[in-house]
């Protein structure tokens, strides 16, 4: 969904469509939940922070100055949230997450290795800081521009390039040893 | 970090700026300089690879949409009385529609082609390596799902031929593969003979 379409919904919003808020909801929610789960790495934390982001949105939209892409707009209120949440829940959880795959290859090796690799990646990313996960998350999995991230996360471009720089080092460095012909 | 970034030079930009060079979010003058420095520099074209690597690796995500909107309509629904209809809608395409993959997509056939290693003709289906050697994070394989091959379908086939989506969807709706080149010809094989797949073929000499 572009951002012409989303400026629409957010227009119908404000009018209290419900029926274009829940169109928002379902576009934003998959990568709002991407998003904070990185940045939190609570499940129930994460669906705290979305409910909340979007019950901004929902109360908020007619506050929305079009003057950024809505997508911006809800990420930074996103990211402001989460950051207040885990204030209150400063301590991570361990990486309970599990990859359930179920593997039918009969090349079990590949697909070990595969997993391994993922669990290793996501065990590098739980060592980052919060405002890194973001930086890496924003770039890698949402596609977004480094102004852009500056803009959600509220800080100058240069020093979103060096979040990026340092967290790209230190998850190559936690894959160097067992995963080095990956990289 | 401005005054640091302009001293050490074009290396330490392209270092810098590459992944947003992968996901194809540079603007033009930067992409320039990028690809500038990546024609000349192994260094950050192996980093490159590695960038696009771990972008398929981050890729994954899977949503309860539903229950979560459900949840949120119970907040709001108390504050607006009832002219809402609830709407019905399958399972999005997560893997292929969102926007870093797009992007990596376009900056993928852009590195390709500024590298010489292959023309993207992208209306037909065989595919021909007209130049020098492909990058090394180049497709291997082009492929093209049936129209009624759902996402679990999809998933299901890339993962019985280990192969990795690196571009695509295409105009003519084909998505450009990666598989490793020790399964290169078997996945191939595994995608051939999947019902799923439309059409499955080589792109580079390799594998031909």
């Amino acid at each position: 969904m572009g951002a012409q379409n989303d400026k629409e919904l957010l227009a119908r919003v404000s009018a209290r469509d419900l029926q274009a808020f829940e169109r928002l909801y379902r576009s934003f929610q998959p990568r709002l939940v991407r998003f904070l789960t990185n940045i939190l790495q609570r499940p129930q934390l994460v669906e705290e922070v979305i409910d909340d982001t979007m019950m901004v949105v929902w109360q908020s939209a007619d506050k929305f100055r079009g003057s950024s892409k809505p997508s911006t707009w809800i990420f930074s209120i996103a990211y402001r949230k989460a950051l207040k949440a885990r204030a209150r829940w400063p301590d991570p959880l361990p990486d309970d997450e599990t990859d359930m795959q179920v593997s039918t290859d009969p090349e079990p090796d590949e697909q070990l290795q595969h997993q391994r690799l993922r669990d290793a990646l996501r065990e590098a990313m739980t060592h980052l800081s919060p405002e890194h996960r973001a930086v890496v998350d924003l770039t890698y999995f949402h596609g977004m521009g480094y102004r852009e991230i500056a803009d959600i996360v509220d800080c100058p471009v240069d020093t979103v390039k060096t979040r990026m720089f340092h967290a790209r080092r230190r998850l190559k460095q936690a894959l160097a040893g067992n995963f080095a012909d990956w990289l | 970090m401005p005054e640091s970034l302009s001293a050490s030079g074009a290396h330490d930009e392209a270092e810098e700026l590459l992944p947003w060079y992968a996901t194809g979010q540079l603007d033009a003058a930067e992409r320039v300089r990028v690809e500038a420095h990546l024609s000349s520099c192994a260094d950050c074209r192996r980093q490159l690879t590695s960038e696009r690597r771990l972008i398929q690796e981050f890729r994954d995500l899977a949503p309860e949409v539903d229950a979560g909107w459900d949840r949120l309509r119970r907040r709001i629904e108390p504050q607006r009385p009832g002219r809402y209809r609830p709407r019905l809608r399958g399972r999005a395409w997560n893997v292929v529609r969102h926007p870093a993959i797009t992007a990596l997509a376009a900056a993928q056939v852009g590195f390709l082609v500024l590298t010489g290693g292959l023309l993207l003709s992208l209306s037909r289906p065989d595919y021909h390596a007209l130049g020098s050697t492909p990058a090394s994070s180049s497709a291997d394989v082009i492929v093209i799902f049936r129209a009624d091959a759902t996402e679990e379908d999809v998933r299901a086939t890339l993962r019985a031929a280990n192969a990795s989506i690196v571009g695509g969807p295409t105009e003519a709706d084909a998505y450009l593969l990666q598989i490793p080149r020790q399964q290169r010809k078997q996945g191939l094989a595994r995608l051939r003979a999947d019902d799923e797949v439309q059409m499955a073929e080589p792109i580079d000499e390799a594998s031909r």
